[in-house]
């Protein structure tokens, strides 16, 4: 065993020297630019129909693309459209069914073959084709259909005006040249070998190499039809854990991270990492079971909703977990001020107005047991969550503040794929399990169309994916819902949104903790850039090293 | 766990060899003589006890109510007077959640370890006992578990069982249901060295004289394996319910450290080192003091557990 | 010999299919693979419905399982949802060497999914295993012919600590004094995460370097128990007649250690180190889960998070064929080893 020990130290610190001789020789003048980006998750394809992961889908901005991306304030900027279609010129047509896109015409693939019309009508085919089992359909199951009249033009109709167009379609397109034959001969692209490895795309970089659990490396496009980018390979290392994102952030040997926790900001900050802060429309927060037949009954009365968000000190959680890196949301729509116009203003943390609150609907504590009862029942509620830190953090906070209130939960942790599971297979949350349920979500940012507070969306033997958590059937809610969906129209469509937040708001159907922005970290390598909340890459052609390296 | 047996047969000198001269003493004397000589273990022993003496004893100084005591201002505090092994991600006292995640995490072992022994015993009993078709379906069934690496079907286990139980309350605490679902997973998962132990067992002793004449006698079957079979061969079964216990903190140690054990408030030793991972650096004191509880408990369960060998069961030294 | 073979391999057959079962079982019940697909919010309900069909977990478990076993490329099946079948399935079975595509990297077939991950971890396992034999050689040898000393006792305890160390105790704190506190010391100090470090390529140098805290945490405790067997074994050995007759005819003690008395002790440890491949295995889930290791272990708890079914069923059918296997070939060397032992 000593001896051992003895040995081992010997042999590293003889192999450590070894390495380091060769590694401090001088660099040649003339390397390339790399950049090397730090990534905690790896991506499962890089086909853009085939993933639902975000590290792949903001990936694509390298080497594939949106029609249209969004520039840091989240505004739109035609990238392979000539301009953005609106009502004024003539792109939406006055019912708001038709859509007409106008192509640029000097697209072109890195391998020389021109980008048209064709290549998204083929997207469109195999997204919708049911040979291919694609991620998701949506948006493109709402088109009534797709033409290309000619080779940098194509039409979208649709059956009902289709608000939520801007931040739905043609996220990434398929090169039509490399996968119409794989298709024709293997009669789906599901096992194409251009989804792992998709060597001919049209971004300003290309992908050269994926080496699996380790680094995915991106070089410079020859044939990008745009300005050349300033830097010549992004090499994308995908680490398991934010403490060796935070450490090679630190050493130096990355560029760029992502989703930096929030405890971490101060330490990287004071390395003269800059954090930037990208709202992308997330929030964290709190869903309640509201139902009659499968939730807890103090749950139905408004005054018990409203009693656990003035219950719940926020702010405190943000203070301290979140080190006031963040704020509270008062609404689902705080990253859109023009849909949260005039803004809802946020429930206070007042434990003795929550308390008037729950005695006034009756629930108090007869039998002395430090939790408040009613008919019999015992105001205890079911609180679950997935398996992230923060989040059980959050958890053991909330449980200590509610306590306080004579509100008991018991805590709940699952799995996300268990968490998330649908109700035909046994969903905690879609099965009606969770009294609260906590996670952070976005609409279809930038656009805040949302689908699962209809009333047919309630899980059922009959309707086993239902996406209906709640269990709430809001009559009024459910209509303002499909209205806005409709409203092509801007300003209408802000007046909506305006009674959906009330209501929200009014009936603490969703109570936020907090904003859950993307947390950027840039080395002091980089410069010039920019980063969006829905298409951070946007201008990474742009980026530059810093002068001086 | 194979290497176990390995270890605990040759771990101590032949001391006592000299024992068979001595003249014969009732049983017990005997082997608590034995035990009494074997250093290690008692010293096990004895740490074992100040170590359930810290987890069952620490309650009446520290209220569970403080272990779960949340105080975000005061996260991720080095260790100081007021909080001797410094405060979690939380604010909650690291001292305090060892003595009562050290409870949860011997309670796992025990209740895990009494799944197991059952489950080994009968699976074990049935195939010495009845032999034949019974004897070989089974035994191929205990080479098929045994077969895949216990973490590998800890995990499967722990996702398969995950969330279907909800939380208990005892004794006026509540109790995540993880708690239960870890206890019967690692009880699923380790009974099948057990069972080949309790199998050979039966399979020598069911030849014995005694037994055909209690079988001549017509004497039921059960009987015979509980009141006959049974007592003669509880000696191995005990040495390895108790170094079950060590192999069964380990095991909620890995699965919780992974994870996927029990979930958060309710502490255990190992669920206290989940996501150590992110503070190795910042905070070593957060895996730091679970770790090396986990480790002097399981040190001092297989100390104990060898010296219990040489005392009650010299024969099975040898694999 | 040749039939003794032959007959263990036919017996493995019905254990593996046995092990397969009680797989599936457990696998079907993981959480929903089409939960989340690795995205931060939920899958809409309508694609829920339609990725269930076209991957086929719509089927019953049976159904499902013979699928997964034989494939279904003798069926239609049903793609655009009208209940009718009209595709041929393009799966193979696992009989005919066909896993499956993984659920998570789509369109990659799960054992090329494996297979990239197998080397990296059986480098781990071949240096682990090396580090094993020759440290436990060195070590048990060394307190069997100095019994009783102190260095005797001292290592007993020593190997009881090890063997007792939880496999993610030992790996932080290495972690700590070999990476944290010999950089804050200013010494040479090693890298805790990865293979390799991209700045500099996959070089040997860079591997092995990344593999010393690694293998050091798997080896601890195998380390701790074959060193204490290892010198049990060869004091056993030293007593035995034919070690006093060579005494006695005075062959220098060197030769009688070395070639006669370690010989005869290395047969056991033989079986030994073939029958705890699991354990190693097992050791490998955590060891490369702490230090980021892209091998098999990392690999399978990644993609069980996901129900990634097709790569969770590969590996474990990867393992437990590797466990037979090794059952097998320990069987075989221990009676080639030991001319005592014939196979009837």
């Amino acid at each position: 065993m000593c001896n051992f020990k003895k040995y081992s130290q010997l042999i590293s610190v003889i192999v450590i020297t070894l390495i380091l001789i060769p590694a401090c020789g001088p660099k040649t003048s003339a390397s390339p630019k790399v950049t090397t980006f730090i990534f905690t998750q790896e991506f499962d394809t890089l086909n853009p129909l085939y993933s639902n992961m975000w590290f792949s889908q903001i990936t694509l901005e390298l080497w594939n693309g949106w029609a249209w991306n969004f520039n840091e304030k989240n505004e739109p900027v035609p990238y392979l459209v000539k301009e953005m279609p609106s009502i004024e010129n003539g792109g939406i047509s006055a019912d708001g069914k038709t859509i007409t896109v106008k192509l640029r015409e000097d697209l072109k693939w890195s391998d020389g073959i021109p980008l048209t019309s064709e290549d998204f009508v083929f997207t469109y085919d195999m997204t919708i084709s049911p040979k291919n089992a694609v991620a998701t359909t949506y948006p493109y199951d709402q088109l009534a259909s797709l033409e290309a009249p000619d080779k940098y033009t194509i039409v979208m109709k649709f059956n009902e005006p289709f608000a939520p167009w801007q931040a739905t379609f043609w996220k990434g397109i398929l090169p039509s040249h490399i996968l119409k034959p794989v298709f024709e001969n293997e009669g789906s692209i599901d096992n194409a070998e251009w989804n792992l490895k998709p060597t001919v795309g049209f971004g300003p970089y290309i992908f050269k190499e994926w080496e699996s659990g380790s680094y995915t490396r991106f070089v410079a496009n020859p044939n990008y039809w745009g300005p050349k980018p300033k830097i010549d390979e992004i090499f994308i290392r995908f680490v398991p854990d934010d403490a060796s994102q935070i450490n090679a952030l630190e050493a130096g040997d990355g560029d760029l991270g992502t989703f930096i926790a929030y405890s971490d900001i101060p330490k990287l900050e004071q390395e003269g990492i800059k954090i930037i802060p990208a709202f992308s429309g997330y929030n964290e927060g709190m869903f309640f079971l509201i139902s009659k037949e499968r939730g807890h009954p103090a749950m139905l009365d408004v005054r018990v909703r409203q009693a656990i968000a003035m219950g719940i000190d926020r702010e405190s959680i943000v203070k301290n977990l979140l080190l006031g890196k963040t704020a509270v949301p008062a609404s689902y729509w705080d990253a859109l001020p023009f849909y949260n116009t005039p803004p809802v203003q946020n429930y206070p943390y007042d434990p003795e107005a929550s308390n008037k609150l729950l005695d006034e609907a009756g629930w108090v504590d007869s039998n002395n047991d430090g939790v408040r009862d009613k008919d019999g029942v015992e105001l205890v509620l079911r609180y679950g969550t997935t398996t992230r830190e923060v989040r059980q953090d959050t958890q053991a906070v909330v449980q200590q503040d509610l306590a306080k209130i004579g509100i008991k939960v018991n805590l709940l942790n699952y799995d996300s794929d268990v968490f998330f599971a649908s109700y035909d297979k046994q969903g905690p949350a879609a099965t009606g399990q969770l009294d609260i349920m906590q996670w952070s979500d976005t609409t279809n940012f930038p656009d805040p169309d949302y689908y699962y507070w209809y009333c047919d969306e309630i899980p059922s033997a009959e309707n086993p994916q239902g996406a209906n958590w709640q269990y709430l059937c809001d009559e009024e809610l459910d209509s303002l819902f499909k209205l806005q969906a409709t409203q092509v129209n801007p300003e209408e469509r802000q007046k909506t949104y305006q009674k959906i937040n009330q209501i929200f708001h009014d009936n603490v159907y969703w109570l936020g903790l907090w904003q859950d922005p993307d947390m950027w970290a840039l080395g002091k390598r980089l410069s010039n850039y920019k980063i969006s909340g829905v298409t951070p890459f946007f201008s990474i052609g742009e980026w530059e090293f810093s002068s001086g390296e | 766990m194979g290497i176990l047996n390995i270890m605990i047969a040759e771990s101590t000198p032949n001391l006592f060899v000299d024992d068979l001269e001595t003249p014969p003493l009732p049983l017990t004397t005997l082997a608590w003589k034995r035990f009494k000589r074997h250093r290690m273990a008692m010293l096990g022993g004895v740490f074992l006890i100040l170590l359930v003496l810290y987890s069952f004893g620490g309650s009446l100084f520290v209220e569970e109510k403080y272990a779960n005591f949340t105080n975000p201002p005061i996260r991720l505090n080095t260790p100081s007077w007021q909080h001797p092994f410094g405060t979690d991600t939380v604010g909650r006292d690291v001292l305090a959640r060892t003595i009562y995640g050290g409870q949860i995490s011997m309670i796992i072992g025990i209740l895990a370890v009494i799944i197991e022994t059952s489950l080994g015993i009968l699976i074990g009993a049935l195939a010495g006992y009845y032999g034949g078709t019974i004897d070989s379906l089974l035994m191929r069934f205990t080479e098929a578990m045994l077969n895949i690496p216990e973490i590998f079907l800890l995990i499967v286990m722990a996702k398969f069982f995950g969330n279907k139980i909800p939380n208990l309350t005892l004794l006026g605490r509540t109790f995540s249901g993880s708690v239960v679902v870890i206890i019967v997973i690692i009880g699923l998962t380790s009974w099948m060295y057990l069972a080949r132990i309790v199998r050979a067992e039966f399979l020598s002793i069911k030849e014995n004289d005694f037994i055909l004449a209690a079988k001549a006698t017509g004497t039921s079957n059960t009987e015979i394996i509980i009141r006959h079979i049974l007592p003669n061969s509880i000696a191995p079964i005990i040495v390895s319910a108790t170094l079950g216990i060590a192999n069964a903190i380990l095991s909620e140690a890995y699965i919780s450290f992974l994870g996927l054990g029990v979930q958060p408030p309710t502490a255990t030793w190992g669920n206290m080192l989940d996501g150590a991972n992110n503070y190795i650096e910042s905070a070593p004191w957060l895996w730091f003091f679970p770790g090396l509880l986990i480790l002097l408990t399981v040190l001092s369960i297989n100390f104990l557990g060898d010296g219990l060998r040489d005392a009650i069961d010299p024969h099975s030294r040898a694999i | 010999m040749t039939r003794y073979i032959l007959h263990r391999i036919l017996q493995g057959i019905p254990l593996l299919f046995f092990i397969s079962i009680i797989l599936f079982v457990l696998m079907m019940n993981m959480g929903d693979p089409i939960a989340t697909m690795g995205g931060r919010t939920a899958t809409r309900p309508a694609d829920r419905e339609r990725l269930k069909r076209q991957l086929g977990l719509d089927k019953p478990i049976v159904v499902q399982y013979f699928y997964w076993l034989a494939g279904n490329d003798w069926t239609k099946i049903d793609l655009d949802g009208d209940g009718i079948g009209e595709t041929y399935g393009e799966r193979k079975g696992v009989l005919r060497g066909d896993f499956g595509y993984s659920l998570v990297n789509r369109g990659k077939p799960a054992l090329a999914v494996i297979g990239e991950r197998i080397p990296n971890t059986l480098i781990l396992m071949v240096a682990a295993e090396l580090v094993i034999i020759l440290g436990s050689l060195l070590v048990g040898v060394y307190s069997a012919l100095h019994q009783y000393s102190f260095t005797d006792h001292f290592i007993t305890t020593l190997s009881f600590i090890g063997y007792s160390m939880p496999i993610f105790f030992i790996a932080l704190l290495s972690m700590y004094i070999f990476a944290v506190l010999f950089k804050r010391w200013g010494l040479p100090y090693l890298p805790t995460v990865g293979m390799f470090d991209p700045q500099v390529g996959k070089t040997a140098g860079q591997v092995i370097l990344h593999m010393i805290l690694p293998v050091l945490s798997i080896s601890v405790i195998s380390l701790a128990a074959y060193s204490r067997y290892i010198r049990s074994t060869m004091l056993e050995v030293m007593n035995q007649d034919y070690i006093r007759t060579a005494k006695a005819k005075g062959l220098p003690r060197p030769q009688i250690v070395y070639i006669h008395a370690l010989k005869n002790a290395s047969l056991p440890i033989v079986t030994v180190i073939g029958l705890d491949l699991p354990l190693l295995l097992g050791g490998a889930v955590v060891t490369e889960r702490i230090f980021a290791w892209p091998g098999m272990g990392r690999l399978f708890l990644d993609h069980v998070e996901r129900g990634d079914l097709p790569v969770v069923m590969g590996i474990l059918m990867l393992i437990s064929v590797a466990v037979v296997v090794f059952q097998i070939l320990t069987d075989i060397v221990y009676a080639w080893l030991d001319p005592r032992i014939r196979f009837g």
